[in-house]
């Protein structure tokens, strides 16, 4: 009774939470840079406690979306992983905010670039030499489109942002990795049982 | 101390030892870190005071007032850290300095660290510890090692020197930018000792490929992990919801804690659940199916899932013992 309260209500107020943080997030701008992303904090084992608790309140949320189910699980993790990560990283806050926004923006780029190829037909067809960036400069655009909400980053805080997003990856692979050996050991033991 | 010593050595006799006494009177420590800890006008006085008794021959180095370091731009203090020969990089806040100086390492020492033991023991751990600039090129090391011990010797004088660097720009843009590549490599260091196999490459494109890489294998498994979890989730919800059913008789049993294994059921139960919720040590399937038999399980729904001690095990054992000897 209390207990299933317990277990009910942090849910909500994860999802809660969830919420305010992307509200939060919207309205606040600019943010102190915060040059301690420790991350180290990412290997111990109670940040996988926290992070395997909260995932499995939320995958028992989990919508069940029949085209790619993968994928709804796929985000949900990442969004648990933003959630524990408490909003200090760059990255876990565009996950919070950025799913809706970052697919806005996308569109939108579609549309231009829609409305620009429709209006340049002639010039696309003569070569066009494009600017070769400096090999390092690609690799870090590159770099900054795989982390999430880094993309128009300064070099060293993409850099201090990338490694803060490997630890947290690591230790969303273990959690998740565990966390399914687990239920589905468990499920076949119940098949058994 | 030494520098005390030699201070009394080159300023005359009783100046010395005048100032010396004084100073050890007033911190006990290095006499001359003591000495500009001192407001400055009280120490004007003494160096004055000393300057005076000194016959000029001895002491031509106090024509002037000597320039105390709070007059001196903060970044050419920091600068003077650049004598030293460790290599070590980290940032540095670039400030605009026309020269380096090299005599007051202690005295900054302590400026900077005032509270620190004295700087003149250790300048080296102290530079090390405190921002420095990092130096470019190596042949600077030999010139600023013959430097530095040109420096141990003019260290006695408060009279300030600025020198600039050599072989380095000491241009404010140049410094910004070596600021900036310092943490640049930092970072990059940390990366690189996150990524394996990473530490052996030297060049910033390769490293940057293999961190690439890895993000993305990681990502890659993360898809990889969360299909295999949807092809289970449709059981989570059974699997759960049959714990969870359990709760009013858990509720009971869990007064075995004390009697088992304290180290699993912790008392505030219902409050640390999330924190002692998971014991994870490694996967244990026969646990898991033993709990699965006790459907009246004694373990509550958090802690059933997820604990995996072999003190678990041990519990689970015990348990059972104690359920069928009742």
């Amino acid at each position: 009774m209390s207990s299933s309260s317990t277990i009910s209500n942090p849910d909500a107020n994860s999802n809660r939470t969830r919420e305010s943080k992307r509200k939060k997030r919207r309205k606040i701008e600019v943010e102190p840079q915060n040059t301690n992303l420790d991350q180290s904090k990412w290997r111990t084992d109670t940040e996988q406690q926290i992070y395997s608790s909260k995932l499995l309140q939320a995958l028992r949320q989990v919508r069940r979306s029949n085209d790619s189910p993968s994928r709804a699980i796929r985000e949900t993790a990442d969004r648990v992983l933003a959630v524990t990560a408490k909003g200090r990283s760059r990255w876990s806050r565009a996950i919070l905010t950025g799913r809706l926004s970052l697919r806005l923006s996308q569109i939108n780029k579609k549309h231009k670039r829609a409305k620009l190829n429709s209006g340049n037909n002639i010039k696309s067809r003569k070569p066009v030499v494009k600017k070769r960036l400096p090999a390092l400069q690609r690799k870090v655009r590159v770099l900054g489109r795989l982390v999430p909400g880094c993309q128009k980053l300064p070099f060293p805080n993409l850099l201090e942002e990338t490694t803060d997003y490997i630890s947290a990856l690591e230790m969303q692979i273990r959690a998740m990795t565990f966390l399914t050996g687990l239920l589905s050991a468990g499920g076949t033991a119940d098949q058994l049982g | 101390m030494e520098s005390s010593q030699v201070r009394s050595a080159s300023c005359g006799g009783k100046a010395g030892e005048m100032v010396h006494e004084f100073i050890k009177t007033e911190s006990g420590g290095n006499s001359f870190t003591a000495l500009l800890e001192l407001p400055a006008n009280q120490a004007m006085e003494l160096l004055v005071y000393s300057s005076e008794i000194v016959s000029p021959k001895t002491c031509y180095h106090y024509p002037k007032p000597p320039i105390f370091p709070s007059d001196i731009d903060r970044a050419s203090k920091f600068s003077v850290f650049s004598a030293g020969n460790s290599p070590e990089t980290s940032s540095f806040p670039s400030n605009s300095s026309s020269k380096s100086e090299f005599v007051k390492q202690e005295p900054i020492d302590s400026e900077s660290n005032p509270n620190s033991s004295p700087a003149f023991s250790n300048p080296e751990v102290n530079q090390k510890t405190t921002k420095r600039k990092e130096h470019q090129k190596k042949g600077n090391e030999s010139s600023k090692k013959s430097k530095k011990s040109g420096n141990d010797t003019s260290e006695k004088l408060p009279y300030v020197h600025v020198r600039a660097r050599r072989g380095q720009a000491t241009d404010s843009h140049s410094l910004a930018e070596r600021a900036r590549r310092e943490k640049i490599n930092a970072r990059m260091k940390l990366l690189q000792d996150l990524v394996p196999g990473c530490n052996k490459i030297s060049g910033t494109a390769v490293v940057l490929d293999e961190i690439i890489n890895h993000v993305q294998s990681l990502q890659r498994q993360v898809e990889v992990l969360s299909m295999r979890l949807a092809a289970v989730n449709p059981r989570v919800d059974f699997n759960l919801d049959s714990l969870f059913a359990a709760e009013s008789g858990s509720a009971a049993d869990s007064n075995f804690p004390g009697i088992v294994s304290p180290s699993i059921w912790p008392e505030g139960q219902n409050r640390n659940q999330y924190q002692q919720l998971l014991h994870i040590d490694g996967f244990n399937q026969p646990v898991w199916v033993r709990e699965d038999d006790n459907s009246s399980s004694f373990i509550t729904p958090q802690n059933s899932l997820l604990i995996y001690d072999s003190s678990a095990n041990s519990a689970a054992l015990h348990q059972n013992h104690m359920k069928m000897e009742l």
